[in-house]
Formats: C-alpha cells, structure tokens, sequence
C-alpha cells in the first residue's frame, strides 16, 4: 500500500506542472493562502452552525434555518479548500504522502464527513421539535462537539504538515516511520 | 411631549452622525484597498514580467 | 455654528481627526522618528517567558499557530456571516439586527482567540517581524478594523438598520470583509516574508 502511494507520489512529482507549482514563489504561496484564507468560510461557517447546536451563538435563529441557509457558504469554501488542498499536495507529494501530520489529516476529514452525515441525518429526523429551543438535544449536541474537535485537529495537523519534526529522514523513530509510510528515507523531496 | 420630541430629535441626529462617519470610513477604507491590492498585484506583476520576460 | 457642529456630529468629527492624524502620522516622518526606538521593545518581548517558550518550543509555537488559525475562521465566519447579511447575500430571511448583533457576541470571542495567541506568537518571533514592513501593515489593518468594528461599525448597527440608508450600511459590510481580509492575508504573509 505504502509502495503504491509512493509510486503515485513519484509520478505526481515527475510531472512539469508540479516542478513549477512548488518552485513559483508566487504561485505556491498564493495557493496556500487561499487554502487557508478560506477557513474563514467553510469552517467560520460550520462553527456558527456547531456553536448555534451547543446554544452558544445565535440562539434566536431556528437551528434549521441557519444549518440550511449557512450550507451553501460553507459548502463552497469546502469546495475552494478540496481543490487548493490537491494544488498543494499535488507540488510536494512525496514529502506530504510520507508525512505523519497528513496522514492524521486525511483519517480524520473521513470521520469529520461521516460525522457530517450522521449529524444531518438526525438533525433533519428530528429537528421540527426543537428547532426553535436555544439548544439541541444532547445527541446532536455530542455530533457538533465531536464536529468542532476533529475539525480543530484537522487544523493542528495541516499546521504541522509545515514542520519536519517527523519527516522520513529526521525521525529516528520507527513506529512513526511505519505510520507515515517511510519508503525511501525521503531522498526524493 | 415636547421631552419626547427632543429625545426623538436627539437619537435622529445621533443616527445621522454614525451613519456620516461610517460613510467616511467605509469609503477610505475601500478606495485603500482598490489602491492597495490594486498596486500589490501591479508590481508582482512587473517583477515576473522583469525575471521571465 | 462650530460649536453646534461639534455637538452634533461628535463622531464624525472624531473620525476625520483620526484620519488626518494617521496621514500625519505617516507622512509627517513621525514614524521615521519613533521607529528605531520600537526596536529595544522587540527585544525586549523576545526575552519575556512567551518569547522564550515560542523561540524554542517549536511545537507549542506551531500549536499556538494552529489555535491562532481557528480563532480567525471563527472571527471570519462571524464577519462573512454578518456583512453577508447586510449586503443581503446570507440569512435573508433571518432579521438583519438579530444576525448583526449575535454574530458580534461570537466575533468577540474569536477575536480574544487570535489577539492572545498572536501577542504569543509576536513575542516568539519579535526580532524578525520588527523588519518585515508586512508586519507592521497588519498591525495598522488590525487596529483600523478593531476600530471600525467598535466605534463604527457597531454603533451604526444599533440602529433600527432598516432607517438607515441602504447604501451606506452595504458600504460598511464591504469595507469590514475588505480590512479584515486585509488583516487575514497580511497576516499569512508575514509566514512567508523574511
């Protein structure tokens, strides 16, 4: 499996257009602004939504409405997000598939969309009981924690990816060598 | 009567004043910014205009 | 006459005071001046338990970086949620007054977020961004958007915002999106410079 991502990453990395990505002073620092620039939109939304299920921020607006209404926003700052997210993964990707901090992330963006849709699942099951209370019942409530706590995570970890504290050829540890799928030692960059 | 005319008075010239000065504000604040990001882009622009032709 | 005026339109008056004083500022070499003088307080912020920690903890600084991060998604949520509704792009049919005020209420505490951890990680990196003009440009926007989110923005907004002339209110969500936009991508810029 390692061996595979590897090759994909090799390949990736062979390309021209990720030479130039990650060698454009410009290019590259743009598009990683934008990837995080954009919290402001999908996660500033999702929190207010969050927030608005534990009772914390506007308790006076239907929770249902706000969920509804936010989601458009939020979706396409998610959308901008995905894409910037592949830009960058796409101009280093053997580093970043050999990196720890990424291997957390992408685990963890799967729980955060199964969490989502088990969220909107019982949010729209039962939601016309509550809507308009200041807070949700304690099941939705545990799903917009578990959703503020990955998504917080999700953050540390893209922050880390950053740092070379664990990279394949610094850490002399091997447990975290054999997580982050250490092939080469990383002589390829 | 006349004390409600005068507060009603008051809090209409307190509305008039924050809205004049927001106006003044807002629009420095965006003609800054058009010029700003407008003379950022400008000389990255001629940067790589003068490294790549 | 100036008397009246002065009674009348005490903000706005404060206002353009503020402003020519920022031109002086700027332009008058007082600056300039006051300047190399910043530079012992930089240094000195280096050596306080926070530079310390931030200069050779790499992971609490990258940590604090990550939690700096969250409070200005919550921040720019509340922004993008609350100018959007004045410009009439989000929550049309929640009432303006209610999403303006309650969006405040969350704005203050990611703000109390990033100023904490920002004044962290300053304190880390104090020497360098001491010479990064991009530094100092987000500290003017930080300062301009606080001060037109208080002083400005929030008492315009107390208003029933339906009296209020529709341009100008539409003015002032664009102009808070834009500085703290400004703040936002100056900020990461600071990442990239020096």
């Amino acid at each position: 499996m390692n061996e595979l991502i590897y090759n994909l990453a090799v390949w990736l990395d062979d390309t021209q257009w990720s030479t130039m990505l990650h060698e454009s002073y410009y290019m590259y620092n743009w598009v990683e602004s934008t990837h995080v620039l954009t919290l402001m939109l999908s996660l500033g939304m999702l929190f207010l939504i969050d927030l608005r299920m534990l009772g914390l921020a506007l308790p006076d607006v239907p929770a249902s409405r706000l969920a509804e209404r936010l989601n458009a926003p939020m979706l396409l700052g998610f959308a901008m997000m995905f894409i910037t997210g592949i830009l960058l993964f796409y101009a280093v990707p053997v580093r970043t598939s050999q990196s720890l901090w990424f291997r957390i992330k992408m685990v963890l963006l799967l729980a955060c969309a199964v969490n989502a849709f088990l969220f909107h699942k019982r949010m729209s099951e039962s939601v016309s009981t509550w809507d308009i209370e200041p807070k949700a019942p304690g099941r939705i409530r545990f799903g917009a924690m578990l959703s503020l706590a990955f998504w917080s995570i999700v953050v540390v970890c893209g922050r880390f990816i950053a740092y070379d504290w664990f990279d394949c050829d610094t850490s002399p540890n091997t447990l975290i060598d054999i997580v982050s799928g250490c092939v080469d030692g990383q002589t390829r960059f | 009567m006349a004390d409600e005319s005068k507060s009603k008075n008051r809090g209409a010239l307190k509305r008039k004043d924050d809205q004049t000065a927001a106006l003044i504000v807002a629009q420095a604040f965006i003609v800054f910014s058009a010029i700003y990001w407008f003379m950022q882009i400008e000389s990255v622009r001629e940067l790589l205009q003068l490294a790549y032709g | 006459m100036f008397v009246s005026m002065f009674t009348s339109y005490p903000r706005t008056l404060v206002v353009v005071a503020a402003l020519v004083m920022m031109l002086v500022l700027i332009y008058g070499g007082i600056t300039e001046a006051v300047y190399p003088m910043l530079l012992s307080v930089f240094e000195w912020l280096e050596t306080t338990w926070f530079g310390v920690i931030g200069k050779t903890w790499g992971a609490a600084f990258a940590f604090v970086e990550a939690v700096h991060l969250l409070g200005l998604a919550l921040l720019g949520g509340c922004v993008l949620a609350g100018d959007g509704r004045l410009l009439g792009l989000v929550l049309t049919d929640v009432p303006v007054n209610t999403v303006v005020e309650r969006t405040h209420r969350v704005f203050v505490y990611g703000l109390v977020i990033c100023l904490a951890t920002g004044i962290f990680m300053a304190c880390g990196v104090a020497t360098k961004i001491y010479y990064l003009s991009v530094y100092w440009f987000k500290m003017l926007a930080l300062s301009a958007g606080i001060l037109f989110h208080f002083q400005i923005r929030k008492p315009l907004l107390s208003h029933d915002i339906h009296a209020l002339n529709p341009v100008v209110v539409k003015m002032v969500g664009v102009a808070s999106i834009l500085v703290w936009f400004m703040v936002a991508a100056t900020g990461r810029w600071i990442g990239f410079s020096g």
